[in-house]
């Protein structure tokens, strides 16, 4: 039984982890989420897929948000770019889609130089806003300049060939995603515990006090929005493919709202809870749908279309609730669960 | 016992695992399964609680008289709340999961444009009434087949009516920046082309706007004569309400999407006269009344609010979808359906003109009716 | 010249509207230093109740508005109780969280309890059209104006002269000081919600009035925030201003440039203003110290 960390080195204090069994039961879940494409069906494989590309947007926004503290209501924004650049890369101009996911991740980076450029004076809620004002330029930017972008027609995507590997069925795009999310999950941990990652955190902690230890705070900013607008950029053009039809009217700025939900709900600032969170609000219209039709099912009514509007009540219902009871999200409850279970039958 | 554990694992038992199909999906011995997805929460509900309206009271008519052939139908519809990703994921559902025998529907325009490499996929035969826009028969697909008109076609015929009607005047046109006010647009080009019209004014509009007042001064100052509102519905009540406030009375032509009954309320006085296009009945028509009657000893109280005309474009085409597995027999299949609803000649439905797919036809190209606002009764009059 | 006023009646009309949501935004943020997510669905609600009160009661333009702005306060104390006050002590993103789900709650309760049609809120008042020389306006969008103004005034006397108005400061201040010079925060926090949700409903009403009642009327709320945010978050008044700047803005980018302008004209000034002035325009500046 483990009673305790000491931890004796840097190498060891920045160590993804120092337990095997956490390796051990990494590894199984991959497995499994390399399996399950085979066995569940269409429906359910949606929602895996799904979370895999929500999950790498919502790393995206956890580097900007969680990590270096800069608010952003205009995650969308990055997504509906990454998509467009993959989507004119690949149906337009019918180049390979390597090509196609360069561009989706590179074209968002350079837009987001333009949109970090006020967090360099503006902070909180100030910067939020400008965000949120990028996310609606952009998309009557994408309406106007028709020629690249068919305008409100949208683009049609199709599954790409990779190295000779068709994706066009389910399982072989939800291994794709999950490649994506893998390697975005990776880059996000591993950023977290190099410099640049404490360098992040130091300036979201107090920005002054970071300038003043030496981070660059331009730099640091923009490579923040940076990184984000990448990742972001990435799952979009997935979400694109996903949808297999790219329009603004495919990526509504609630998206922005959703992917604050996630880390919120999930537990701000951490990587898990950005996983936790995702699989949460994804999986969590589902689960009200369910309850919803255990519930009026039995009242058999074939003519109640109004009673629908129950499911979404009960979403944010949910929503309040679990915020209410565990405040720190859902990475909260699970090191609470974490330290129940190592001090059990103790309650410290 | 791994399957399950896997599902279980990852959605808590709530989805079920693929089963290999047996016979045709959606048919037991005693009823036949209907898929759909609709916006049935927020603003967007208007037309999806509509459609599943007019498909329950098909469902209910057929049913009373003893099903297709002996089975039952079932009707089951998925809310995408106007989300394309959450149209796809019930589409998986309906198809996968509740295994459909074929489909209605479905969702907005976008969302059934979206829908199609699923549905070709799949290749589950599929009747479309809620938008019909061209993508979706061009090229014709195998098993889907759209009831309706293209807007462009609607907006030609509107404003070639208008034209003739009012010669030589000057027009203007707002529409929405998304591929409804597109197809809108490129209608009315083509008559501008054909008819050479004097074109003073066109605009675009952010979705979700809800102030016209810059808009429509700008129609006034070009001098508009005659008006193409190309808002859905609360934008066409702003547009006009504006016009009056501004002490403008152009002629004033609105499409169908936007063509229920409760925007003549909404309108007031100046509604009066407004032409409209469709080829839905309207609901003052003998046909329209006869609908309504129907509706009324089928349908509760509550739910007779929801009728407008997307519950007659969705009863006409789930008519023409039953019919077409009528035809099939005892054991109906995908492929008989497919080419059953292929041959569907004149179908009457009473709640549009007759239906007509044929081979290599998927588009049934209804036909139009130019109507008029008549306030005194809050009812769209047909134009003779 | 007809053409410019008519814009800018309109623009200033359809801002003090936005400025009305944006000062409730304001009053939330500057005595618990939250961002209400739920404005706009707040504004929604009392004018759909507003609109139940006049089809069932009485069309009665004083009967309609005081059981309206009953209703806002009743709103604005339930939630205030119910949802954000368990909050209290909560880290602000969770708090904030929270009234995003409101915000889905109230918006779907609206197609719940009504339904999804637009409706008209008659009162036999507001919806006749004024004629002043070229000019038309609604009534309501006169009365929006001179109301924005009156309660601007009100605000402002409310904050510097009345006992309450101060402790509100003094909270928004320092809460932990204000709380041991006796104020109470939860009463203050109380007060501020109703306060918010009332002038939020007031816009609603008019809203109603000069356009229609329609299920996605929420979305006034998101014009009102960024108006908020040009005025300064923590400035009440300022963000009334804030709302007629951006009615302003957008009418006539929309009038002079181009109907695809407008939209974006608003957020473009927002970029703007706030590269000059990172606190809004009569934001406070934050004092930093390490």
């Amino acid at each position: 039984m483990r009673s305790g960390t000491y931890k004796e080195t840097y190498a060891q204090l920045v160590a993804l982890t120092d337990s095997r069994l956490v390796w051990f039961w990494s590894a199984v879940l991959l497995a499994v989420l390399f399996v399950a494409p085979y066995y569940l069906n269409a429906y359910a494989l949606s929602f895996l897929t799904l979370i895999l590309i929500t999950a790498m947007g919502a790393l995206g926004l956890n580097i900007l948000t969680g990590f270096t503290g800069l608010i952003s209501l205009g995650q969308v924004g990055f997504l509906v770019t990454g998509a467009y650049a993959y989507a004119i890369a690949v149906s337009k101009f019918g180049w390979s889609p390597f090509a196609g996911f360069l561009l989706a991740a590179l074209v968002p980076a350079v837009a987001s130089l333009i949109v970090g450029a006020p967090s360099l004076r503006l902070k909180g809620l100030y910067l939020a806003i400008t965000t949120m004002a990028f996310s609606f330029i952009i998309n009557s930017v994408i309406l106007e300049a028709r020629s690249l972008t068919n305008g409100a027609r949208g683009i049609r995507v199709r599954h790409p060939d990779l190295l000779g590997v068709g994706t066009a069925g389910d399982v072989a795009f939800s291994h794709l995603c999950l490649v994506f999310a893998l390697a975005a999950l990776f880059a996000t941990l591993n950023l977290r515990r190099s410099r640049v990652g404490r360098a992040f955190v130091a300036i979201r902690d107090n920005d002054i006090a970071a300038r003043a230890m030496g981070i660059n705070l331009q730099s640091y900013k923009l490579l923040a929005f940076a990184t984000s607008a990448t990742m972001t950029g990435l799952a979009g053009a997935l979400y694109g493919i996903y949808l297999s039809f790219v329009s603004v009217e495919g990526f509504p700025f609630l998206l922005s709202i959703e992917a604050l939900a996630i880390l919120i709900v999930g537990g701000l600032g951490s990587t898990l809870g950005a996983i936790l969170g995702t699989v949460f609000i994804v999986l969590l219209p589902e689960a009200t749908r369910l309850v919803f039709s255990a519930v009026s099912g039995g009242a058999g009514g074939l003519f109640t279309t109004g009673g629908q509007e129950l499911k979404s009540i009960l979403y944010g219902l949910v929503i309040i609730l679990f915020l209410r009871f565990q405040p720190r999200g859902l990475v909260g409850a699970w090191h609470d669960l974490k330290r129940a279970w190592v001090n059990w039958p103790l309650r410290y | 016992m791994r399957r399950s554990r896997l599902a279980s694992l990852l959605l808590a038992g709530t989805l079920l695992t693929c089963e290999p199909a047996v016979a045709e999906p959606g048919l037991t011995d005693t009823e036949i399964l209907i898929g759909d997805v609709e916006p049935l929460t927020g603003p967007p509900a208007l037309l999806g609680v509509g459609h599943t309206i007019g498909v329950k009271i098909a469902v209910a008519e057929i049913n009373a008289a003893g099903g297709i052939n002996g089975r039952k139908i079932r009707y089951v519809f998925e809310d995408d709340g106007y989300v394309t990703a959450r149209t796809l994921q019930g589409l998986k559902k309906v198809i996968d999961v509740d295994k459909a025998f074929a489909l209605l529907g479905l969702s907005g325009s976008g969302q059934s444009v979206a829908a199609l490499p699923e549905l070709e996929e799949a290749g589950i035969p599929t009747v479309i009434s809620v938008g019909p826009v061209k993508p979706l028969w061009e090229p014709p697909r195998k098993n889907v087949f759209v009831v309706g008109q293209a807007y462009e076609e609607g907006i030609r015929q509107l404003v070639s009516y208008l034209a003739d009607k009012n010669p030589g005047r000057k027009w203007g046109l707002v529409t929405q920046n998304d591929d409804y006010g597109i197809a809108v647009l490129d209608g009315f080009e083509a008559v501008v082309k054909a008819k050479n019209l004097n074109v003073v004014y066109e605009g675009s509009y952010k979705k979700g706007q809800q102030d016209f007042s810059s808009d429509i001064l700008r129609v006034k100052d070009a001098g508009v004569e005659v008006f193409l509102a190309g808002g859905i519905i609360s934008e066409n009540v702003a547009m006009v309400k504006e016009l009056e406030k501004l002490g403008v009375k152009p002629v004033i032509g609105i499409f169908w999407p936007g063509r229920i009954e409760p925007v003549i309320r909404l309108m007031g006085p100046p509604s009066d006269g407004i032409y409209a296009v469709d080829y839905v009945e309207p609901q003052a028509s003998a046909a329209g009344q006869a609908f309504l009657e129907k509706a009324k000893a089928i349908l509760p109280e509550a739910e007779l609010k929801g009728v407008n005309r997307y519950t007659f474009a969705a009863y006409a085409a789930a008519r023409t979808l039953f019919a077409a597995i009528g035809r099939c027999g005892k054991q109906p299949t995908w492929a008989c359906t497919i080419s059953e609803l292929e041959n569907t000649k004149d179908f009457a439905t009473g709640t549009m003109a007759p239906i007509s797919f044929g081979p290599g036809v998927r588009f049934s190209s209804q036909q139009l009716k130019i109507m008029r606002i008549d306030f005194a009764t809050t009812s769209f009059k047909p134009v003779d | 010249m007809d053409y410019f006023l008519q814009l800018a009646v309109s623009g200033i009309a359809i801002g003090a509207v936005y400025g009305l949501l944006a000062m409730g935004f304001a009053a939330i943020y500057k005595s618990t230093g939250l961002v209400n997510f739920a404005q706009g669905e707040i504004t929604m609600i009392v004018a759909y109740i507003a609109w139940t009160i006049a089809t069932t009661v009485s069309g009665n333009v004083v009967v309609v508005s005081a059981g309206a702005i009953a209703a806002a306060v009743v709103l604005g104390l339930a939630i205030e109780r119910i949802v954000m006050r368990p909050m209290l002590g909560e880290p602000v993103f969770s708090t904030v969280m929270v009234t995003i789900g409101l915000a889905v709650i109230l918006r779907s309760s609206i197609t719940f309890i009504w339904d999804a049609y637009p409706h008209a809120l008659d009162l036999g008042t507001g919806r006749g059209i004024i004629r002043i020389g070229g000019l038309g306006v609604r009534g309501a969008q006169i009365a929006v104006v001179g109301t924005l103004l009156l309660l601007l005034a009100g605000f402002w006397l409310f904050f510097r002269y009345s006992k309450f108005g101060v402790a509100m400061r003094a909270v928004a201040a320092d809460d932990r000081t204000a709380l041991l010079m006796g104020i109470s925060a939860s009463r203050i926090h109380a007060i501020a919600w109703a306060a918010s949700s009332v002038v939020a409903g007031i816009a609603g009403i008019f809203f109603a009035i000069s356009y229609d009642l329609s299920p996605d009327m929420y979305q006034l709320g998101l014009k009102a925030f960024p108006a908020t945010i040009l005025g300064g978050l923590d400035s009440v008044l300022g963000s009334g201003f804030g709302g007629i700047l951006i009615g302003l803005t957008e009418n006539l980018a929309g009038g002079y440039l181009g109907s695809g302008v407008k939209d974006v004209a608003g957020f473009v000034m927002i970029v703007v203003v706030l590269m000059i002035r990172p606190f809004g325009l009569f934001g406070e500046r934050d004092i930093e110290r390490v």
